[in-house]
C-alpha cells in the first residue's frame, strides 16, 4: 500500500510519515502543493493525505486538478480552518475525508484505512481470505488465530493482496504499490517476498497465474 | 405627521405665511377697491355739479342763478332718492332757493359751508353728512357769484348723493373677496402638503433602503437620490463598505490565527502521543486543553466578529442541500437516509457561515448517532412566538433515529467543552457552539425526543 503525505510544516510532515510507515505504508511525502501534485500525478498511491495550507499551490487546486485528470484515489484533507463551509467546499472540490487540526494520529489512521478499504470495497475493518486474518486497525496476520510475524515489506504485499483477493494482481502492479518513489524496484524481489510469504501462511494460498501475476485464493485453486 | 419632523417644519412654515400673506393681500385689494369706487361716485357728483352751475347761469339773469332744466339724472326726480341739488342765496336778501324735486318741501341737507367745512383749490366744499331719512349723503357745494359789482349775490350750490350704493358694492366685494382668498388659502395648503410629500419622497425611500439593509435584502443604498443627499448615500456606501471590510478582515485573521496555532498543536500532541514519560503526559494534557481553548476562543472570536453585521440573509435550503451533500460522502459507509425537506425561499436572517456551523453540528451528530435515518425539516414558524421582539421566524428540526438521551441528558448537555459521548469521535463543542450561535443571533436551540426515536434538536431563528 502506498500513501503519499502533503504538508508543509516539517514536523507534522515527518510524524505522518513515520506513523504511516509504521502502520505498514510505503510513504512518499511532499513539502509543496506543486511537488504533491506532481507525484499524485504520477505514482499510482492507495491514499493522500493532503493539507489545504500548502506554498506553491494550495490543496484544493491540487485535488481539483488531480479528479480533473480522473485520479481516483482516496484523499484525506488536513487543514486547520474547520468550518462547515471549508468542509463544503473540499468535499465538493474531489475530497473523500476531511480532518480538522489538531488531531490524533489515531484517527488520522483510523480513516486512512477506512479509505483504502473502503477504495477496494471491504467494509469491515478485518479482511479474511479462508483461515487468513488480516487486522488493519493493528496491522496482525493471523492464521487459524495464531498470530503470524511479518516483515514490513511481506506484510505489504500480504496487504495488498488481501485488499484486492479475488482479482489477479500482476507484478508490475505489486511493484508500483509497495515501494516508495525513489525505492531501487527489481520485480524479482517480488518473487522473493511470494517465497517467503508461502512459508508462513498455507502455501496453497497464493496462487501464480503464468504471465499475468498472482492471485489470493481460500482454498488454493488456481481457478 | 409628527411635530419633531421635515416635513411638519415645511408645512408649519409654509401654513404660517400663508395665514399672514392673504390677509394682508385681502386689506390692500380691498383698500384699492374702495378708493376707486368712492372716487368714481365723487367723480359723478362733481359732474352733476358742473352741470348744474352752468345750467342755472345759462338760464339765470339779472344777478340770479335760473332753475336747471335739463341735469340728465332721472333719480333727481325721484323723492327722496338720496340723489338732491339746491341753490341756495347766502345773503339775506329775497332770492329763490331751489331745489330738485326729490328733495321735498321744506326738506334740506346740511351744507359744508354750514358745518365749517374749508374750501379746496378749486373752491369746492366737500362733505359727508347726514340727510333726510338718516341718509348718509356726500355733499358738494361750491359758493358762486351772481350778478356784477356791488350787486352781485352769493349763492350755495350743492349736490348730494347717496352712499348706501357705495356700501352695498364695497360689502358685496369685501363678501366674494373673502370668499375668493379662503378658497385659495386652503388651495395653497394642499399644494403645501402635495410639496411636502413629494419634495420629501427621496427622504422616504432612503429610509425604505435603510430598512431593507437592516433586513439583509439590500448590503449598500441604491437608487437615483437628489444631489443633496447623494453624499450622503457615498458616506453610507463607503461606511457599510468598509464594516464588511473590517469584518472579512478580522475573519481572515482569526483564521490565520487559527491555521498558525493549530498545525504546532497537532505536531505536540503527536509528538508526546507514544511516551509514557511524566513530560509527554503532561504534554499530552495540555495539548489536549489548549486544543479546546483554541477552539472555543476561535468561535467566540468569529462569533463577536458577526455581531452588529447589518444586512445579511441566508437561504436555507441551499445551505442545507449542500452540507447533507458532503455529510451524504463522509458517512457514505454508513448507507444513512438523509432527508432535508425544506421550504422554497427560506431565509434565515443572518450570516451564512453562523447557519452552516449550526446545521453543519446538528447534522454531523445526527449522522453520527443515527441507526438509518436523518431528516432536517425547515419551515416558517405559523404562530410566531416573539423573542426580542423579532416579527417572523424560522425553525429548522434535525431528527435521527439513534438512541437519544434520557432525560436528565436532555436537561443540561449544553455546557463548554462537554462531551455527552466519548466513543464517537468529534471535538465535543458541537451542542454548545450551536447554542451559542443561536443566541448570537437572536434565536433559541433546545433538544428533545424525536418522532424518529433519537434526538430531535430543534432551532428557532429569525428569518427575513
Amino acid at each position: 500500500m502506498r500513501a503519499l503525505v502533503v504538508e508543509d510544516d516539517k514536523n507534522l510532515n515527518r510524524q505522518l510519515v513515520q506513523a504511516l510507515t509504521d502502520a505498514g505504508f510505503a510513504v512518499d511525502s511532499a513539502s509543496d502543493g506543486e511537488e504533491g501534485f506532481f507525484l499524485g500525478e504520477t505514482e499510482p498511491y492507495d491514499v493522500v493525505v493532503l493539507d489545504i495550507g500548502l506554498p506553491k499551490m494550495d490543496g484544493l487546486s491540487v485535488l481539483e486538478q488531480w479528479r480533473r485528470q480522473e485520479k481516483k484515489m482516496p484523499v484525506i484533507l488536513l487543514t486547520a480552518r474547520d468550518r462547515w463551509s471549508d468542509k463544503v467546499s473540499g468535499m465538493d472540490a474531489g475530497a473523500d475525508d476531511y480532518l480538522a487540526k489538531p488531531f490524533h494520529m489515531e484517527e488520522l489512521l483510523a480513516r486512512v484505512r477506512a479509505q483504502v478499504r473502503r477504495a477496494s470495497g471491504h467494509a469491515k475493518n478485518e479482511i479474511e481470505c479462508g483461515t487468513l486474518r488480516l487486522d488493519t486497525k493493528t496491522a496482525r496476520v493471523t492464521v487459524d488465530g495464531q498470530p503470524v510475524k511479518l516483515t514490513s515489506h511481506e506484510y505489504r504485499l500480504l496487504a495488498y493482496l488481501l485488499h484486492h483477493n479475488g482479482r489477479v494482481v500482476s507484478r508490475t502492479e505489486l511493484v508500483e504499490h509497495l515501494y516508495e518513489q525513489d525505492f531501487d524496484r527489481d520485480s524479482n524481489t517480488i518473487e522473493v517476498f511470494i517465497g517467503r510469504l508461502r512459508k508462513k501462511i498455507p502455501p496453497d494460498m497464493i496462487v501464480t497465474i503464468r504471465g499475468l501475476g498472482y492471485r489470493l485464493s481460500p482454498d488454493g485453486d488456481a481457478g | 405627521m409628527r411635530v419633531n419632523s421635515l416635513a411638519f417644519r415645511l408645512f408649519a412654515t409654509s401654513f404660517a405665511w400663508t395665514l399672514v400673506v392673504l390677509p394682508v393681500a385681502g386689506l390692500l385689494i380691498y383698500g384699492l377697491y374702495r378708493t376707486d369706487t368712492v372716487s368714481t361716485h365723487d367723480r359723478r357728483i362733481n359732474l352733476l355739479l358742473t352741470v348744474i352751475l352752468a345750467d342755472s347761469i345759462d338760464h339765470g339773469g339779472g344777478g340770479e342763478p335760473g332753475q336747471p332744466k335739463e341735469v340728465g339724472e332721472p333719480l333727481f326726480g325721484v323723492p327722496q332718492s338720496g340723489w338732491y341739488w339746491q341753490i341756495k342765496p347766502l345773503d339775506d336778501k329775497p332770492g329763490r332757493r331751489m331745489t330738485s324735486e326729490s328733495l321735498g318741501e321744506g326738506i334740506s341737507f346740511p351744507l359744508p359751508s354750514e358745518i365749517g367745512i374749508a374750501p379746496g383749490d378749486d373752491e369746492k366744499r366737500w362733505a359727508i353728512v347726514d340727510g333726510p331719512n338718516n341718509q348718509r349723503l356726500r355733499v358738494l357745494e361750491i359758493i358762486n357769484l351772481f350778478g356784477e359789482g356791488a350787486d352781485a349775490r352769493r349763492y350755495s350750490i350743492s349736490i348730494a348723493g347717496t352712499l348706501s350704493e357705495v356700501e352695498r358694492s364695497l360689502s358685496t366685494f369685501r363678501t366674494r373677496l373673502i370668499q375668493a382668498l379662503s378658497l385659495a388659502g386652503v388651495g395653497l395648503l394642499f399644494v403645501t402638503l402635495f410639496q411636502v410629500r413629494f419634495g420629501l419622497y427621496p427622504l422616504r425611500q432612503v429610509e425604505r433602503s435603510l430598512a431593507a439593509i437592516r433586513a439583509g435584502e439590500a448590503t449598500r443604498l441604491d437608487g437615483h437620490l437628489p444631489d443633496e443627499i447623494t453624499p450622503l448615500q457615498v458616506e453610507l456606501n463607503a461606511l457599510l463598505k468598509s464594516n464588511q471590510d473590517v469584518v472579512e478582515r478580522s475573519r481572515t485573521q482569526v483564521g490565520n490565527l487559527a491555521h498558525a496555532l493549530k498545525t504546532p498543536l497537532a505536531v505536540l500532541m503527536n509528538e508526546a502521543r507514544d511516551d509514557t514519560s511524566p513530560l509527554a503526559t503532561k504534554v499530552s494534557e495540555q495539548t489536549q486543553l489548549m486544543r479546546d481553548q483554541v477552539t472555543h476562543y476561535l468561535n467566540r472570536a468569529r462569533m463577536a466578529a458577526n455581531v452588529g453585521i447589518i444586512g445579511h440573509a441566508t437561504e436555507v435550503r441551499g445551505v442545507a442541500e449542500s452540507l447533507s451533500r458532503t455529510l451524504q460522502k463522509i458517512y457514505r459507509d454508513r448507507h444513512l437516509d438523509l432527508e432535508v425537506d425544506c421550504a422554497q425561499d427560506l431565509r434565515f436572517r443572518g450570516e451564512r457561515q453562523d447557519l452552516e456551523e449550526m446545521l453543519g453540528n446538528l447534522m454531523d451528530n445526527a449522522c453520527k448517532w443515527a441507526h438509518a435515518r436523518v431528516r432536517l425539516l425547515a419551515r416558517p414558524v405559523a404562530n410566531a412566538i416573539t423573542i426580542g421582539g423579532l416579527p417572523t421566524q424560522l425553525e429548522i428540526l434535525v431528527e435521527d433515529d439513534g438512541p437519544g438521551l434520557t432525560v436528565e441528558q436532555l436537561a443540561e448537555p449544553m455546557h463548554r467543552g462537554r462531551r455527552l459521548d466519548e466513543t464517537k469521535p468529534g471535538s465535543g463543542l458541537g451542542h454548545s457552539i450551536v447554542a451559542e450561535l443561536a443566541q448570537a443571533n437572536n434565536g433559541a436551540f433546545n433538544l428533545a425526543k424525536s418522532d424518529l426515536g433519537g434526538l430531535q434538536s430543534r432551532l428557532v431563528l429569525p428569518a427575513v
